[in-house]
């Protein structure tokens, strides 16, 4: 047999005190959590505290409106017959009139309500309890249970005869379930919209949901002044409260006769339920959570076959092999040797480089021959032209002479 | 004078997982790195051969040229002339496109590989594939590749076909994988039997993917016309290795 989680239930006037310890967790917190359902019904149920609205049905037809028809250069809608008046001849009736009845006017009959299967509310009122005993969920739904001393938090049944709401603040603060109140104190805004102006003014966050079991108890009296607590009976157990808004985890406060009666109301997986006629709570998936362990285990590890690697057939990139030597020498060692080979070959038709340098030597040589004979060219081309520059300047002023004269 | 406390004795406790997956990982990896080293060593071997067939085929190339030298030469001083064998193999190259072509032809040239325009395909010499390349005659050109363009057309421009699949033919493996049963192992032995028309010509041809070619730097001269007419289409025996030079 595997171990029951066990709870303590806590004195109502000392928080410190136990009053009676390990306590067995009834097998509704055992319930797998199941947001899909809850979240189904949530939106389901949520339909069903709605009053039937309507629209008034001779809204926006209380004219005697014909279309003109065709042929006079305006839209083929209905007009206000008549004359006299600025309405006489607008158009009327259509949802896209001004002063147009609405399209699909709201009717009564109107389907407000919705059915949900009693397995599936059962399951989901199971789920929603399972929450309330697992305090990420709750921390994560908003409430502030930090100095909370236990989730879920079971008190003796004392707290059922309070009457004063003196008593209910002051137990509430034992238990550090007031900073839950006060986060609803302080977090109460006016409504933004209409509805501000139809009764709806505040809008107001939850707190502490207080569960007794005796019909006698008179502590909802003392708790219904606080804000942001509710409280109910635990055969009536609601999930519009155990969920608000579709999101598990109300922090819950249970009184010690409310929590011991959870068994009879949801069964255990032991036994069906007797109230909840022929209920079987949700049974999980998988029971053993420890993935890591079921991995590493031997009976599974024998069976597991070895990771496969990715064979990669070619590389990524195609390179070419006449440019590419590395991408030649993986296709053809021989390459490398053929490459040698062609390189000593060209290397051996060049005879040496000593005769590279006798050239270079010569051809200074030569250079500095010719530079010579370009020099003594140079200086006879110079008096050539000077010479014949001369002789046309004799020539020229001799005409010029010639000329003068005449 | 501080007395030295009596120390807790605590056992180091290894979680059971970690103990479990420490011992699988340790022996994954021993196995991983054995494998690699005869992978290696294996390798090492492979190369060696590739290299040997390699220069064997080089040697048996200079040998057919040389061959071919003496026997022109031999045929001169007698006076008479020498015929070198018929070329067994044929490059085809697609040079019109896919549009308006005749049933029978585009058939064809489906079973010649060549899909494409531009596209390039081997071609055994016999007598069945002669009369389809007559068939598709006017829309490729063809003729006997020199060895040369051979190597270059697979070295740069070699893709296999595997599993339907082009493959890029980057290291000998791709080749190994698929050819390794018909005892062509390395780029070179490809080349070789292509060269050569070996007994494994088949299934070389297979394993190669048309070859891909860009069109000719320098243009054809005409495609509506023959080759033999100043065009481009048909037959132009050894001239087509000029043609691939431009276009590989």
């Amino acid at each position: 047999m595997t171990s029951v989680p066990l709870v303590s239930v806590f004195s109502a006037d000392d928080s410190s005190k136990v009053t009676a310890k390990h306590i067995p967790l009834p097998a509704v917190f055992q319930t797998p959590i199941r947001p899909d359902i809850v979240s189904f019904v949530h939106t389901n149920i949520a339909k069903n505290r709605r009053q039937a609205h309507a629209v008034n049905p001779q809204a926006g037809m209380q004219h005697s409106a014909e279309s003109w028809g065709t042929g006079r250069a305006v839209a083929r809608i209905p007009r206000v017959s008549g004359s006299g008046t600025h309405r006489s001849g607008q158009a009327a009736f259509g949802n896209q009139c001004r002063k147009g009845r609405m399209s699909l006017p709201i009717k009564v009959w109107r389907r407000w309500h919705r059915r949900v299967n009693i397995k599936q509310k059962r399951h989901a009122a199971a789920t929603a309890v399972a929450a309330t005993g697992i305090v990420p969920l709750v921390l994560a739904r908003g409430h502030r249970i930090s100095q909370v001393p236990q989730i879920p938090l079971v008190v003796e049944d004392k707290i059922e005869s309070y009457e004063k709401t003196t008593d209910a603040l002051n137990f509430l603060k034992r238990f550090g379930a007031f900073e839950d109140v006060q986060k609803v104190v302080s977090t109460k805004v006016v409504r933004a919209g209409i509805s501000k102006q139809r009764g709806k003014k505040y809008r107001v966050r939850k707190g502490p949901l207080v569960v007794y079991f005796n019909e006698n108890a008179k502590l909802l009296k003392a708790f219904r002044n606080v804000p942001g607590v509710e409280v109910v009976n635990v055969t009536r157990l609601n999930l519009l409260q155990l969920a608000p808004g579709g999101q598990l985890g109300r922090f819950v406060i249970w009184t010690q006769s409310a929590f011991a009666h959870l068994d009879k109301l949801f069964g255990t997986y032991r036994y069906t339920s007797i109230i909840k006629d022929g209920y079987q709570l949700l049974r999980p998936l998988i029971t053993n959570p420890d993935l890591a362990r079921i991995i590493n285990s031997n009976q599974v590890q024998e069976k597991v076959q070895p990771a496969k690697t990715t064979k990669v057939l070619h590389e990524v990139q195609k390179k070419n092999p006449l440019k590419n030597t590395k991408a030649m020498d993986r296709l053809n060692p021989y390459a490398k040797k053929q490459r040698a080979a062609a390189v000593a070959a060209i290397k051996a038709n060049t005879k040496g480089t000593k005769k590279i340098k006798k050239n270079k030597a010569l051809k200074k040589a030569s250079r500095a021959a010719y530079n010579k004979v370009a020099a003594s060219l140079n200086d006879a081309t110079k008096a050539a032209v000077q010479e014949e520059q001369d002789i046309k300047v004799k020539y020229f002023s001799v005409q010029k002479g010639a000329a003068q004269t005449e | 004078m501080s007395q030295k406390k009596p120390q807790m004795q605590v056992e180091q406790k290894v979680p059971e997982n970690i103990v479990k997956k420490t011992a699988r990982d340790t022996k994954l990896r021993e196995a991983v790195a054995k494998r690699r080293t005869e992978r290696l060593a294996a390798n090492k071997t492979r190369r060696a051969q590739w290299e040997k067939n390699a220069q064997a085929y080089e040697n048996e190339y200079k040998a057919a040229d040389k061959s071919l030298i003496d026997n022109i030469r031999k045929a001169k001083s007698e006076g008479g002339f020498y015929v070198p064998a018929e070329s067994k193999l044929i490059l085809v190259v697609r040079i019109r496109g896919i549009n308006t072509l005749n049933p029978q032809v585009r058939q064809t040239l489906r079973l010649l590989k060549l899909r494409q325009l531009h596209n390039a395909a081997f071609v055994r010499v016999n007598k069945a594939t002669i009369e389809m390349i007559r068939k598709v005659e006017p829309y490729v050109t063809y003729g006997y590749p020199s060895r040369a363009v051979i190597k270059n057309l697979i070295y740069k421009r070699g893709y296999a076909k595997i599993n339907g699949q082009r493959i890029p033919i980057t290291n000998n493996n791709v080749i190994e994988q698929q050819l390794g049963k018909v005892g062509i192992h390395s780029i070179e032995d490809l080349i070789h039997e292509i060269v050569t028309v070996g007994p494994n010509f088949k299934e070389a041809n297979r394993f190669l993917w048309a070859f891909k070619l860009r069109g000719p730097r320098g243009g054809f001269i005409a495609k509506r016309k023959s080759f033999i007419n100043q065009g481009d289409w048909g037959n132009r025996e050894d001239l087509i290795n000029d043609l691939v030079k431009r276009m590989i």
